[in-house]
């Protein structure tokens, strides 16, 4: 029988695994993308030879998509840097903003991903130490179930303010009735627990608040 | 020939069915499953060119929706991972799948074979 801590670490890797097929699924995405247009070009160059014609039009479309597809590619690496050098330290100040936007980010790759209104918080302080992998799956796993619950047309809004004691709340809000299992599940538990967190889900399930507090050693994976 | 292409990033969808019609293949683009059902309801196609990952109703669910409205309707399937399991399941729907990025002449080539 696997101990409670050997099933947090294969949820871990899970999830790693999880955001790294997505990123690679967006990266051949944007490379089908690129090699289309550079076919394109070729074939509109092949035409012009025989023709005579050349579309100028066309080919300024397509140099520009290329250039639009190529920093689609840098800033899906730049998300792909950044989970991955989330593993570095299991505990360290993190910036909330930041880890929020990334998850943002990174759902969205996901082919069931509704729109996401984030809005920002106010200009207060933005760190809280914590496990940064935790937390990201924790919130990852909470904006999935929100994406599933309103469907791939739907909007959720996502928040996060600072309790007066310090504690850091996220806020999903605008869920919708698709989903098929009850929020949290066992796993998530697992994830939020690992790390201090409180799951609050509303009673008809439309909303979600996260409370994170700053780690304590005894909340240490 | 007449083909429906079928995919969720809008651009690929472009470039891919221009270079088709440069090479004499009618083609027509949806982005989403639903508006490919509308599509097929109006008009007559002799393939379907799926993305198999797509918002709302995916390309093995719409094959099975676009069969029931078009019997004779061949089937390519596209998919951005190319893994084992992505092969065998087109395997099993008993249609081609390519991986993307695709090279047209192999796309070309299944498109001849299935209507010729």
């Amino acid at each position: 029988m696997e101990s409670p801590v050997e099933i947090q670490n294969n949820e871990d890797l899970t999830f790693f695994g999880k955001v790294n097929a997505s990123i690679s699924h967006e990266l051949k995405n944007i490379l089908a993308i690129i090699s289309e247009t550079a076919g394109l070009l070729g074939d509109l160059t092949q035409k012009a030879k025989r023709d005579g014609k050349i579309d100028l039009e066309l080919i300024n479309t397509c140099s520009n998509d290329i250039v639009e597809e190529i920093q689609r590619g840098f800033a899906t690496i730049k998300h792909m840097n950044r989970f991955a050098h989330s593993v570095d330290h299991a505990i360290e100040s993190v910036d909330l903003i930041d880890v929020l936007k990334l998850m943002i980010n990174l759902t969205g790759f996901l082919s069931f991903a509704s729109k996401v209104r984030f809005d920002p918080a106010e200009p207060i302080d933005r760190t809280i130490r914590t496990c940064p992998f935790r937390l990201q799956n924790l919130i990852y796993q909470t904006l999935v179930f929100a994406f599933e619950s309103v469907g791939p047309d739907g909007e959720i809004q996502v928040s996060m303010q600072r309790e007066p004691n310090g504690d850091a709340r996220f806020s999903f809000s605008g869920l919708g009735s698709k989903s098929t299992g009850p929020f949290p599940a066992d796993k998530i538990k697992k994830i939020a627990a690992s790390i201090g967190a409180e799951i609050q889900a509303a009673d008809d399930s439309r909303s979600i608040n996260i409370r994170l507090p700053q780690f304590k050693e005894k909340s240490a994976r | 020939m007449k083909v429906l292409l079928v995919d969720d990033e809008i651009k690929f969808a472009i470039m891919l069915s221009k270079r088709l019609a440069l090479r004499g293949i009618e083609v027509d683009y949806e982005h989403t499953g639903e508006a490919a059902i509308d599509k097929v309801k109006q008009n007559k196609y002799d393939v379907a060119i799926l993305d198999v990952k797509m918002p709302g109703i995916g390309g093995i669910e719409l094959k099975q929706k676009l069969k029931g409205l078009a019997p004779s309707m061949k089937f390519i399937f596209l998919t951005g991972h190319g893994s084992e399991v992505d092969f065998e399941t087109g395997s099993t729907e008993g249609s081609f799948y390519l991986a993307k990025p695709l090279r047209i002449e192999t796309l070309i080539e299944i498109l001849h074979g299935l209507t010729d």
